[in-house]
């Protein structure tokens, strides 16, 4: 074996150990959801999932709250989506094709807006929140997170809109496309890649979302599934095995849906969030 | 200066000077009302004694918070704390990131499949992450424990995130586990832009793999890697969910990161005063990093065009 061989075969295993390291602990937690209650606390441990088990995956939707969680997440999640759509697109528009006073000013800002930890606005929020009858709402949630999803989602746009020349435009105008329809009929198609990948980030910072979640809703029904689950952490009185099949559940979509928009994902997170 | 001409050429076509405005306003006027207004108000509780039992009582009471931060040994302690994470985090993220980059970086069979095994801890939510590590590094049970002990390299009692000494690295790792994949994506495309004629030529030349990254690669992704170094000390400045489900800030402030601390003094000890003037500190920080990054970018483009 030559030495640049042996380079390109190690650097092989490496990259498949790294691969390895990656998806252990998301396989761990489909093992030990379907570890039978004898296999849990054996002297060695099962490191296999047993496929007899597969039922919990049925079992945890029995429970009512385990539903309820994610739907409520679902709710919001989808609510933080559209409203930042709807607020991302003529704001990264506006910034990719118009001059207008104050455009440096409101670039600044959503650059700014950007180094906001979440943790600071928790309070101020609560207090707006409170006496309009927010807190304990779906819409309190979908509020809070479109603030932090909206500067974001709006560089993504823009650096999108930035690459689609502006003769399409004109064209389409000339044929009688008259104002904001030229945007929806014409520019919006061409982006298309780029305003789903917006949608699946929107999508699972509301999903993820937990800080606003654990501080604004108090009553249970409202829940959704990152404070249901977060109450069980580091906790093994409950059967650990649901606690992790309802983690399985929780990250698959989250998982399924990045991998499925991967490539349009990474670059525009990475245009998005640095080029401000 | 031609997006300009074009823009005002559009504006005229779509027939209406205000359309810009009409555009922007809504997006503007949402982020004044839930970022603006809250930051102001965040402002205006850090020079107030205010107490989450009685969050609407605002008393005046000038940097007495801040000058009491002086004075605490628990805010020292988590500025030290928040400076190792965030070194950690960038150092580890990037280091790693470049690493599986530059490995990926080559045709073999199976890269697109192992591109997207390595995504996953990315795109998991944080509270999923939390809740599988902490079973996975569980004293008795876990089977992070249950493979070193007959190694003989378990910790002492087995305890990691609940060990003073190791609690802090532990969190670093989980979260470098979590964020190289992101580095390595967007590092691995970046490479996709080295000229390969220079990397051949280099090659040719017989210069070993360091003198090949060091001459053609780095220059290429460079900017690519610095940017990403700003965007991983922001997030790291700004992270909370995954600290907080994993220690709390504990065992006896380990972890007790600038904004762990602010929910603490905020939600557990309901000094809201206190907490909001450690918000300050937190983005102080976190945009003078900003500004020092953008000066330094600004002057090594500038170099550049001297040359």
């Amino acid at each position: 074996m030559t030495r640049s061989e042996f380079i390109s075969h190690a650097a092989l295993v490496i990259i498949f150990v790294l691969a390895g390291l990656a998806i252990f602990p998301f396989y761990w937690m489909f093992v030990t959801a379907t570890t039978s209650d004898a296999n849990m606390f054996a002297a060695s441990p099962q490191l296999v999932p047993s496929l007899s088990q597969l039922g919990i995956f049925a079992q945890i939707f029995e429970e009512g709250a385990v539903k309820t969680w994610l739907a409520n997440s679902f709710i919001i999640a989808a609510g933080t989506t559209v409203l930042t759509l709807a607020l991302a697109i003529p704001l990264g528009y506006a910034f990719a094709r118009f001059p207008f006073w104050g455009k440096a000013g409101v670039g600044i800002g959503l650059l700014v807006t950007q180094m906001l930890p979440e943790a600071v606005l928790v309070v101020p929020l609560f207090s707006i929140f409170s006496p309009l009858g927010l807190l304990n709402s779906y819409a309190g949630l979908i509020l809070a997170n479109t603030a932090f999803t909206l500067p974001v989602i709006t560089w993504i746009l823009k650096n999108a809109f930035d690459t689609v020349p502006v003769e399409i435009e004109e064209a389409a105008v000339l044929d009688g496309c008259t104002g904001i329809n030229a945007l929806v009929r014409v520019v919006l198609p061409v982006i298309m890649p780029s305003v789903a990948a917006s949608a699946v980030i929107a999508f699972f910072h509301g999903w993820n979302e937990y800080v606003f979640a654990l501080t604004f809703i108090t009553n249970d029904t409202l829940k959704p599934a990152s404070v249901g689950l977060a109450g069980f952490i580091g906790e093994i009185s409950t059967p650990i095995q649901s606690v992790m099949a309802v983690g399985v559940v929780y990250t698959l979509p989250a998982v399924a849906l990045y991998l499925l928009m991967q490539r349009f994902i990474v670059s525009g997170m990475a245009a998005g969030s640095v080029k401000g | 200066m031609s997006s300009h001409s074009h823009g005002t050429q559009l504006a005229r076509i779509h027939g209406s000077r205000w359309l810009p405005y009409m555009l922007v306003l809504p997006g503007v006027v949402y982020l004044l009302v839930f970022q603006g207004i809250p930051l102001l108000q965040e402002m205006r509780l850090s020079v107030s004694n205010t107490s989450l039992l009685n969050p609407s009582r605002f008393n005046f009471i000038g940097v007495a918070n801040f000058s009491r931060l002086l004075r605490d040994p628990n805010f020292f302690n988590s500025i030290q704390v928040t400076a190792i994470y965030v070194a950690g985090c960038v150092i580890g993220t990037i280091g790693l990131g470049l690493f599986a980059a530059l490995l990926m970086d080559r045709e073999f069979t199976g890269r697109s499949f192992v591109r997207s095994l390595i995504i996953i801890p990315w795109a998991a939510p944080p509270v999923a992450i939390a809740l599988v590590f902490r079973w996975m590094l569980n004293g008795q049970y876990g089977i992070v424990n249950r493979g070193l002990e007959p190694l003989g390299l378990m910790p002492a009692e087995g305890l990691w995130l609940d060990n003073p000494s190791l609690a802090l690295i532990t969190v670093l790792a989980i979260t470098i586990w979590q964020l190289f994949p992101f580095t390595a994506v967007v590092i691995l495309a970046s490479l996709q832009s080295v000229p390969k004629e220079l990397k051949e030529a280099a090659q040719i030349d017989g210069a070993g793999l360091w003198a090949q990254f060091h001459a053609v690669t780095w220059p290429v992704i460079r900017p690519t890697v610095a940017l990403l170094a700003l965007l991983m000390t922001i997030w790291s400045i700004r992270r909370f969910e995954l600290i907080w489900l994993l220690t709390q800030g504990g065992p006896v402030g380990s972890t007790n990161t600038l904004v762990i601390d602010l929910y603490r003094r905020g939600f557990i000890i309901n000094k809201l005063g206190e907490a909001a003037a450690v918000g300050m500190v937190g983005m102080a920080v976190s945009v003078l990093v900003t500004i020092a990054y953008f000066a330094v970018a600004n002057r090594a483009t500038r170099a550049e065009k001297m040359r």
